[in-house]
């Protein structure tokens, strides 16, 4: 079922994070407008709350966008934001909803591919899987 | 007093940015329309881990140096002359015109309504930093008859300013650093390499441009990613003929990069990497082998490796009748000559320092090798001309920031401020 | 003071792309809830608009400042300077949200969007700037302007000299009894033990001798070099006449020539299980050998290795030395060399290039390779930095720069980093030696604002944030409970992304503040 207008939220750092976003878009990139931004000190603060909250408030899917592993300039932030990342991918799995709304990507602030490109992955899935359907038993 | 720094490269930002932290005032002065030297043409070499390329780190302190009040930056921009004086020198910056101001926020809308065959209006090249754009006056219509202005009711931000002139200014300085950097070896120098007549057959140059743009290594003539892929080490590098004896030091660490950056990137791709002497700069030599034997791929049940490492610097490259691009390439010992064939070619190209006008050359006192590589001839105490990056000597992108930080980190009050 | 949210939106810079309403956003401004006024004005990047703004922030008793449409680094310093000094604004409640950057320019092709999503972004900033909290940065005074240097090596003494040139006391921790010349004060026959405290005061241990003593310092540069007797392997396990390289640089040195044929081999250990090849002795070895057939052009020179590397202008020196009749021997680590002792000396060795085992007769035997210093080991543990995988100090985020360690105040130069000619190890010492002057210089240390706090109720001491900190700010109190030391506290927020029992909270970032701007982004239907 697509949605002609999915909700994605993405997690991005206010280093290498929003700075590869700040080169695409200062180099004519457009990305689909359903993506929305919220910025973080790095990638490490995200909590899989954040992004569970985030899709019970509508997001469609999420994702977090840090600095390359090794170059992150908290040093182990970026991992740590991956290791979360994939902690609520399984467990969205477990309860059975698609793991592939949840994703984490690493870019560097040369990269003015790789955003456009991420938004435009992350805007697919949302069309392609659509709202996430509720369960009987929730509200 | 302020110290002058000649290109904007990897050295001369660092170089820029250290002095600037040190409390001394800087005028930098680029010739390109944008900063990042060499850097800004390459591309990141990670996709999940960074593999320590060093190219961000040119980029970032770009994107410092316009925000930072201690420095000057004169974009293309170039010395007209520089004469010495008591305090040190008075140079002559000569500003082009280029008809964009800094209320450009890179949206692109200009380059998309220019009306120019193969536009007159670009974006700043690679990624680099600022991202104000520029118009080429020779290209644009504006200065021919029509007077168009196409350009300008698309701007956001009212940036296009058709009313620039070039612009010279005078500074006086204490301290002059030079950093012009290099040139990439132009591989149409080996027609045997057939790059410039197959389009397929290209420089690791453009080959990390098409990646930086494209997010993926992809052919030139039909935009497909390749499945098969050949990377030649050392073109033009260790070559009498060329004029390049030296080894051009980046090319093996950047060229072992890119390989694990285009195989890691498409699973489908097979590489083979030529080479004669794998050097990958203070790395361990051992790495690139590992990671070349890991790379397999399974067919059927069993394991197929993906990357071949050939020791042999092929003879010929040709264009088949098949489409594909083939090269003549010997074992080891030479006893054997095989054909291979491939979707793309890439070559590895080295560098040659970039010249220096001679009377500037004359003015700080230059001497240069048989090379083109300069060196300040008066290098006591403290020096007023420093010398720095691959100018000078061979060196990849970590080693010229650290010598770019080696040769800044004088105090304030030894500068002669 | 009230707590009220002062929204100035600049007209210019909205309306250039022709997609804004600036007056339906200002609206949106003036109905969310917080916002006690808000302006328009043609550009806010103005001495006099700057002035007019911050009258009306007063006179409103705004507390807080939220500037539309562009971000905060594209904004004039002198207008947040002048609002903290005028309004005594605190600087963490004035925020910029970045509308051109985040929804025209990128979306400007799907221009009916522009306008919903501008006013979503826009409330969902004012939901966050409404939520935020004053903080304060403070600062805490170095009580010394020591660098130490661990290491005397040529890396070592250039840091020392530079952060000497600066006006700090440099201190140099060398654990041999060689007699160094440097500034400052040498102290030989030490190591480094452990260190307690934080950049800009760091406290160390440091064995002299057989006693040990306290040294407080500000910055601290690592260049423990590399160690040469730790090169091992099977040839020099095999072979009395195995010497590292530096002994037959030492001879020319000193104007003596070895008897009889050598071999230069690039590592004792060809299969590089216990020390891998390393890059850097290549020059030396050159020279040497160089320098050998030139002064007795009879003397059998060999270079045995599995890569040339001859780097940059080293290859001229390659080319000299093939010139003067060295003889250059590849071999693969499959097929390694191996002594032979029964007929002479020799070494068996398979020559790639020609597919044929050789059987060279030689005197001596010097092996190129550095292997890492055994202390690095120590040192990394003492220091909390980390160790690369060639047993060398890995420095931290190129962000940083080429000689950071991820640890504020502590840097790395020279072969401790990766094996590498003494130039460039001097250059790096250099480097490294900049930016230990340049922290200590400071004299003061900066700290706080946007730090991590603990709730003591909600902590189990897992221990899982002091494991995760990069910078060992989380701590196990008296209480029995974890708590962040603020001077160490980079805001990061690893520590609050992974406390399993939420009770860890970044300022600023707290979970309510994301999750309340996410879900009003979310909002917004666009």
């Amino acid at each position: 079922m697509a949605d002609a207008k999915p909700k994605i939220v993405g997690f991005c750092c206010e280093k290498h994070g929003t700075e590869s976003v700040d080169l695409a878009i200062r180099s004519g990139e457009q990305y689909d407008a359903s993506v929305r931004l919220v910025t973080v000190p790095c990638t490490g603060r995200v909590d899989g709350l954040h992004i569970l909250k985030a899709l019970e408030d509508g997001a469609d899917a999420v994702f977090v966008l840090g600095c390359l592993e090794k170059n992150c300039y908290y040093d182990t932030g970026s991992i740590e934001g991956r290791k979360r990342v994939e902690y609520v991918r399984t467990m969205l799995s477990e309860v059975g909803i698609e793991p592939e709304r949840v994703e984490m990507f690493n870019a560097s602030s040369t990269m003015v591919w790789k955003f456009p490109e991420i938004a435009s992955t992350m805007s697919q899935t949302a069309r392609r899987l659509g709202p996430i359907e509720p369960r009987g038993d929730t509200k | 007093m302020k110290v002058l720094v000649i290109g904007g490269g990897p050295a001369g930002l660092t170089a820029a940015g250290t002095l600037a932290s040190n409390g001394l005032e800087v005028a930098l002065v680029e010739r390109d329309y944008t900063l990042g030297g060499m850097a800004k043409e390459l591309t990141c070499k990670g996709i999940t881990e960074c593999r320590d390329c060093g190219v961000c780190f040119a980029i970032d302190r770009a994107a410092e140096a316009v925000r930072t009040p201690g420095i000057e930056v004169f974009l293309s921009s170039e010395i007209t002359s520089l004469e010495k004086t008591n305090e040190g020198f008075k140079a002559k910056i000569r500003s082009s015109a280029r008809f964009v101001t800094h209320n450009c926020i890179g949206c692109n809308n200009c380059v998309e309504v220019c009306p120019v065959e193969g536009k007159a209006i670009f974006a700043p090249s690679g990624s680099g930093q600022p991202r104000t754009y520029w118009i080429d006056r020779k290209r644009c219509l504006h200065f021919k008859k029509s007077k168009c202005e196409e350009c300008a009711k698309a701007c956001p931000t009212k940036a296009i300013d058709f009313s620039d002139r070039a612009k010279n200014v005078t500074r006086t300085v204490s301290k002059v650093v030079l950093a012009t950097g290099i040139e990439p070896f132009d591989a149409q120098e080996l027609p045997r390499l057939a790059c410039g007549t197959t389009s397929d057959v290209i420089s690791s140059v453009d080959a990390e441009r098409i990646i930086n743009e494209e997010g993926r290594l992809k052919r030139p003539s039909d935009g497909v990613v390749p499945k098969t892929v050949a990377m030649i080490q050392c073109v033009g590098s260790r070559n009498e003929k060329t004029g390049i004896g030296y080894c051009s030091k980046f090319c093996c660490k950047y060229g072992t990069k890119i390989a694990q950056l285009i195989m890691e990137g498409s699973p489908e791709m097979d590489l083979d990497f030529y080479f004669m002497d794998l050097r990958t700069l203070y790395e361990p030599q051992e790495d690139f082998k590992k990671w070349a034997v890991a790379m397999k791929r399974k067919v059927e049940k069993k394991k197929v490796p993906r990357v071949r490492l050939i020791r042999c610097m092929p003879s010929l490259a040709y264009p088949g009748e098949d489409g594909k691009i083939w090269l003549r390439s010997s074992g080891e010992t030479d006893a054997e000559v095989m054909e291979t064939p491939y979707d793309m070619v890439i070559l590895s190209v080295g560098m040659r320092p970039r010249g220096v006008p001679e009377d500037i050359a004359s003015r700080l006192g230059l001497a240069f090798d048989d090379n083109g590589f300069a060196r300040c001839q008066d290098e006591e105490g403290d020096p007023v001309v420093i010398v720095l990056g691959a100018m000078s000597e061979p060196m990849d992108i970590e080693e010229t920031v650290t010598r770019a930080m080696a040769a800044a980190a004088t105090p304030r009050k030894e500068a002669g401020e | 003071m009230n707590r009220g949210t002062q929204v100035v939106i600049c007209r210019v810079c909205s309306e250039g792309a022709g997609l804004l309403d600036v007056d339906k956003l200002a609206r949106v401004a003036s109905d969310a809830p917080g916002v006690c006024s808000t302006v328009v004005v043609e550009r806010a990047c103005n001495k006099k608009t700057v002035l007019e703004i911050v009258d009306d922030a007063m006179a409103k008793e705004a507390d807080r400042l939220l500037v539309a449409p562009c971000s905060k680094k594209e904004i004039s310093p002198a207008l947040f300077q002048t609002y903290a000094k005028k309004a005594k604004m605190n600087e963490f409640l004035m925020e910029a949200v970045d509308i051109i950057g985040e929804v025209t320019l990128p979306h400007r092709d799907d221009p009916t969007r522009v306008q919903p999503k501008a006013e979503a972004k826009l409330r969902s900033a004012i939901v966050r700037i409404n939520m935020l909290e004053p903080l304060q940065r403070t600062e805490e005074r170095m009580r010394t302007s020591n660098v130490v240097v661990i290491g005397a090596g040529a890396a070592g003494i250039e840091a020392a000299s530079v952060a000497s040139a600066f006006g700090l006391h440099t201190v140099i921790i060398e654990k041999s009894e060689k007699k160094i010349d440097a500034p400052g004060v040498v102290m030989p026959k030490s190591r480094l033990i452990s260190a307690k405290g934080h950049a800009g005061n760091y406290i160390l241990t440091i064995e002299v001798g057989e006693k040990r003593e306290t040294l407080e310092c500000a910055a601290i540069v690592v260049a423990s070099g590399g160690d040469w007797r730790e090169a091992k392997g099977p040839i020099v396990d095999e072979l009395q006449v195995a010497k590292p390289l530096h002994h037959l640089e030492q001879e020319i040195g000193e104007g003596r020539l070895p008897g009889g044929a050598i071999i230069i081999l690039d590592t004792p250990d060809p299969k590089g299980i216990r020390t891998p090849a390393q890059d850097f002795m290549w020059e030396e070895a050159l020279h040497c050998a160089t320098h050998i057939r030139r002064k007795s052009p009879t003397t059998e020179v060999y270079l045995v290795f599995q890569e040339m590397r001859a780097m940059g202008l080293a290859e001229f020196d390659y080319k000299e030395a093939s010139e003067l009749g060295v003889k250059f021997i590849r071999y693969d680590s499959k097929k390694p060399p191996k002594v032979d002792t029964k007929n002479g000396t020799r070494l068996i060795v398979t020559d790639m290039a020609q597919e044929e085992t050789l059987s060279l007769a030689f005197d001596t035997l010097y092996y190129a390779s550095v292997a890492p210093n055994p202390d690095n080991a120590a040192i990394a543990v003492a220091l909390r930095i980390p160790i690369s995988s060639s047993g060398g100090i890995r420095r931290g985020s190129i962000q940083r720069g080429p000689v950071a360690t991820p640890r504020p105040g502590i840097f790395v130069c020279g072969t401790a980093k990766f094996p590498k000619s003494r130039e460039v190890a001097r250059l790096e010492g250099k480097a490294a030696g900049l930016m230990a002057a340049q922290f200590a210089a400071a004299g003061k240390w900066e700290f706080g604002g946007s730090v991590a706090e603990v709730t003591s109720d909600k902590c189990s001491a897992c221990l899982t944030c002091v494991r995760t900190c990069p910078y060992e700010a989380p701590f196990i109190g008296i209480a029995g409970k974890a708590e962040i030391a603020i001077q160490m506290c980079q805001g990061c927020g690893i520590c609050a992304g992974i406390c399993p029992s939420k009770a860890i909270e970044l300022h600023n970032y707290t979970d309510d503040q994301l999750s309340a701007e996410t879900a009003a982004y979310l909002g917004g239907d666009f």
